[in-house]
């Protein structure tokens, strides 16, 4: 048994100030048993140490965040030029799904078509009219001719 | 040392603001101290090696929180040693096999590698509580202060656990060892 007055695991631990080691120490040389005790406690440590200490099995590191991200150019091409074009082709796409599900009731088919063929016939009933007076035209100086001819001939008859 | 801890404060500024190659290289210096701490304490090398990495991860997300950087092993530390009694409560309902103490060979003295040995399992013998005082202190180096913040308990609750520890160490160690020693 060592004597109480010195706390010998703190002095083998380095845990004393200097003026308590030193009066440790002091005391160390004059007391057996606080010799033997310090002895002791030192042959302990010193078998702790001999535990060996173990290398990690596998080396611990971490990812940079930096490699996830895009790069500069990466960052350019999508924010300049996928995201506008994303969000153009998101609008047109809620426009016609808007669109389709809101639009007003069309014109009745039947009356399209009838619509329609009115068009055409008046086109056609125009077209028609257009060629017919070009050919009177066309024949206005023939029939200028026949008509002479026979006055011609009218008048030969009566005389 | 002091220039050590210049590096390791750098290093902590560094990866604060985001620098993931700096924190690398810091984990790169602490990581086998971790390791080992880790690997006494939960007596696996593979949940050492799993909480050794949730460590450095749980660090890496905090160390924004991390007042001072010249304390920055105590903080690492006492991540440690929350992570691992975590892993302690979740194993604790299974029964914890002590291997057998080393035996001196025919001469009568420890081999390096058994004398090792014996200190293990010596280790592995006191309480959780105990053997990390004795880790922290023995192996590690840290003051009795330094302790009393990673354990997040008073001075003189580390003092008691590392001095019934070390009586207990002496007398589990002092059959074994010195006798091999005296008979050599």
């Amino acid at each position: 048994m060592s004597c109480e007055k010195h706390d010998w695991k703190a002095y083998a631990l380095g845990e004393l100030d200097r003026p308590a080691r030193a009066e440790a120490e002091s005391h160390h040389a004059t007391c057996v048993r606080c010799r033997e005790e310090l002895a002791t406690l030192r042959l302990t440590l010193d078998t702790l140490s001999t535990l060996r200490e173990e290398e990690i099995p596998r080396r611990i590191a971490f990812v940079s965040d930096k490699v996830f991200e895009p790069k500069w150019w990466q960052k350019g091409f999508f924010e300049k030029v996928l995201s506008p074009n994303l969000a153009a082709a998101c609008v047109i796409a809620a426009a016609i799904l808007v669109h389709a599900f809101a639009r007003p009731s069309g014109p009745d088919p039947a009356q399209t078509q009838a619509l329609i063929q009115a068009q055409v016939s008046a086109a056609v009933n125009e077209a028609v009219a257009q060629q017919t007076a070009a050919t009177l035209n066309d024949l206005r100086p023939l029939v200028e001719q026949v008509r002479q001819t026979f006055i011609r001939e009218q008048g030969i008859v009566r005389q | 040392m002091i220039f050590r801890e210049v590096e390791d404060r750098d290093l902590i500024a560094k990866a604060r603001r985001g620098d993931v190659e700096a924190y690398n290289l810091l984990v790169s210096r602490w990581e086998k101290r971790v390791f080992n701490y880790l690997l006494r304490l939960v007596s696996n090398r593979e949940d050492a090696l799993d909480v050794s990495q949730d460590v450095f991860l749980k660090a890496y997300q905090n160390l924004r929180k991390l007042d001072a950087p010249e304390k920055f092993a105590g903080w690492l530390f006492r991540i440690a040693h929350n992570e691992a009694f975590s892993l302690l409560r979740r194993r604790r309902p299974e029964a914890e096999l002590i291997p057998e103490m080393g035996s001196p060979d025919s001469s009568g003295r420890l081999l390096p590698m058994e004398l090792s040995l014996a200190v293990e399992s010596a280790l592995k013998r006191l309480s959780e509580d105990q053997r990390e005082a004795v880790l922290l202190k023995i192996y590690q180096g840290f003051k009795f202060e330094e302790m009393a913040e990673i354990l997040e308990c008073p001075v003189s609750t580390v003092k008691s656990r590392l001095y019934t520890a070390l009586e207990l160490l002496k007398a589990t160690l002092a059959p074994t060892v010195w006798r091999g020693d005296a008979q050599g």
